[in-house]
């Protein structure tokens, strides 16, 4: 049913699961995270392919990487700015220089570990890991996305890293929506302007995207919810067509979503450019929702913005 | 071990050392003083101990090494070379743009390298990753390493030791290097390990402290391994820094050697000299 809630969570370890049942090779990886991970049952289901390593993200990546050597597909779960920033060295060359088969799961992105502070919060995350050649990485923005997703990065021989969330997320899309690594989804067409959103604030960017078409706008609304081989074909034909592009993500706006939008179309098809995201500055502590608006991303200041933007 | 084996094993060193200096040749520059404190380790390894086929790289069944001390990596493609895994005029190349060797190894360049080491501690938990793979394919391969004293520093060595152990990784065997030199100083000075053999312990390790230039020693010490029932073993190698440059033996300032001429010349009478003595040997022991 649209706009269920659903854990991010919850739906992942289920999908996790799922794909293990298939796949003997799959493995995964704790740094005593695992069943804040939504994997809380699966070494109830796996026992002999689960292992625990205590808090210790930077070995966990050297052992995925060795399991990985085996022909073993390590999946790692944890709060996204352990298995990103802390090991980045560990990421960056025993999985991306190395091209290993490892699974990295970021949770708890953005700013989901809202009161936790800015040691919690992962807002560079895309901005470091994609500057690692060869690794995937993928934002899904619902939970009909997120198993999907799951899937498609077991499919994908290679290093991925994945960003999963922590409150309840709305069903955005129906069971069969096609989800293909590398390829946005065009949720629906539009003249006037692009926006462009990825992961957690999706469902944002789908309630702003309304509020425009009710007061007159045609909304291209785009998923990128891979990052990392960016949909570039897809930038491209917004800036093109349409020529002014919003992107929205919660994310720093230095490295992120705004940045690989404006690094195409500055050096293909020059276009303008909105970008909304959190600024150079470290988020603070709060209720989720009144951080997102701390920083422009709820539905009506997506739409004031957007149309404010649409007069310059 | 019989005197014949061992003096093979001390010619095939040689050799190696020659490889080493083949490279600096070549590079005009290098991790010199960590590769020759290895030499016999590393001769010990391919040429007794791994189980290895050069002819066929991948081989599944292969036990695996991982030069975790990535910048002893002039040691690492001499014994490969050595042993048959490419042509030594590959070691002609170091230095020069898109060489298969680089400073520190890629396994994506060249057969028979399983890692991609540089940055150190890096090594023991991918070796960890390896052995915990082995044993859930039921496979007998083992998983041996190679770090640097010096390297001990790094906090996540100890990440790996500890789950090492507690995931009762018995097919893990370690060598430290301890040379005890690293580029500021003596190591127990500008960071210090000791106790290393009661730390290794404690972190529930097999432990075993041996002369790291003695072939029968190193050969028998990795023979008993597991040193302990369901534990990793590491094996403290007292070694050598520069071991077999006379000038540069254990002297701090050969950790990277931009060699001169007079003291390549140097270099080369030396292993002369070694040469020499392994002759007067083999005759003495009518070899």
């Amino acid at each position: 049913m649209m706009n269920e809630l659903k854990d991010p969570r919850k739906t992942f370890g289920e999908a996790v699961i799922e794909a293990a049942a298939t796949n003997e090779n799959i493995v995964v990886l704790s740094a005593d995270s695992s069943s804040g991970s939504g994997l809380g049952d699966f070494p109830k289901k796996f026992p002999d392919r689960h292992f625990e390593f205590g808090i210790m993200e930077q070995g966990v990546i050297g052992f995925a990487c060795g399991l990985a050597t085996t022909g073993k597909i390590p999946v790692f779960a944890a709060i996204a700015p352990f298995v990103t920033a802390r090991p980045f060295e560990m990421f960056r060359n025993d999985l991306g220089y190395m091209n290993q088969n490892a699974k990295i799961v970021g949770r708890c992105c953005g700013l989901t570990y809202d009161q936790l502070g800015a040691t919690h919060h992962s807002i560079d995350d895309v901005a470091i890991i994609r500057t690692i050649p060869g690794v995937t990485i993928i934002n899904p923005g619902d939970p009909v996305t997120i198993k999907k997703a799951v899937h498609a990065m077991i499919s994908h021989v290679g290093p991925c890293y994945m960003k999963i969330g922590s409150p309840a997320m709305p069903v955005l899309y129906p069971e069969d929506v096609e989800f293909k690594l590398g390829k946005g989804i065009v949720v629906k067409d539009g003249k006037d302007i692009a926006l462009i959103a990825t992961g957690t604030v999706l469902s944002k960017a789908f309630a702003a995207a309304k509020l425009l078409e009710e007061a007159g706008v045609s909304v291209r609304l785009i998923d990128m919810h891979t990052l990392k081989p960016v949909d570039k074909e897809l930038i491209l034909s917004a800036a093109k067509e349409i020529g002014k592009i919003v992107t929205v993500e919660e994310h720093f706006i230095a490295g992120g979503l705004g940045s690989i939008v404006a690094e195409i179309c500055s050096q293909e098809c020059p276009a303008q450019i909105k970008m909304i995201g959190i600024g150079d500055k470290y988020a603070s502590n709060g209720p989720y929702e009144e951080l997102l608006r701390q920083h422009g991303l709820q539905p009506d200041q997506i739409y004031e913005t957007t149309k404010k933007f649409l007069t310059t | 071990m019989d005197k014949k084996e061992i003096l093979k094993l001390e010619y095939t060193a040689l050799n190696v050392r020659r490889n080493i200096l083949r490279l600096i040749r070549a590079g005009e520059a290098g991790h010199v003083g960590g590769a020759l404190s290895s030499v016999e380790i590393m001769t010990a390894l391919y040429f007794n101990l791994l189980r290895t086929d050069p002819k066929n790289p991948k081989w599944t069944q292969r036990d695996r090494f991982i030069l975790s001390a990535g910048h002893k990596c002039l040691v690492l493609y001499s014994v490969l070379a050595e042993k048959g895994f490419f042509d030594k005029s590959i070691l002609d190349t170091y230095g020069s743009l898109d060489a298969k060797i680089p400073g520190h190894p890629n396994m994506h360049k060249l057969p028979g390298v399983e890692t991609n080491t540089g940055a150190l501690g890096h090594g023991l938990s991918i070796a960890g990753g390896m052995a915990l793979g082995f044993k859930l394919d039921k496979s007998d391969s083992k998983v041996f390493v190679l770090m640097g004293d010096g390297e001990l520093a790094e906090g996540s060595n100890w990440e790996a030791a500890s789950a090492s152990s507690m995931h009762k990784l018995d097919n893990v065997v370690v060598f430290v290097d301890r040379n005890k030199l690293q580029i500021s100083g003596p190591t127990i000075q500008v960071m210090s390990y000791e106790p290393l053999d009661e730390r290794w312990r404690a972190f529930g390790w097999g432990v075993k402290v041996i002369d790291g230039h003695n072939f029968e020693t190193i050969i028998n010490t990795v023979k008993q391994a597991p040193f302990e029932k369901g534990k990793p073993s590491v094996i403290i190698a007292d070694t050598i820094k520069s071991k077999g440059m006379s000038f540069a033996e254990g002297k701090v300032n050969y950790h990277y050697w931009k060699s001169k001429p007079e003291e390549m010349e140097q270099a080369e009478r030396d292993l002369d000299v070694i040469e020499k003595q392994l002759k007067a040997k083999s005759e003495g022991a009518g070899l």
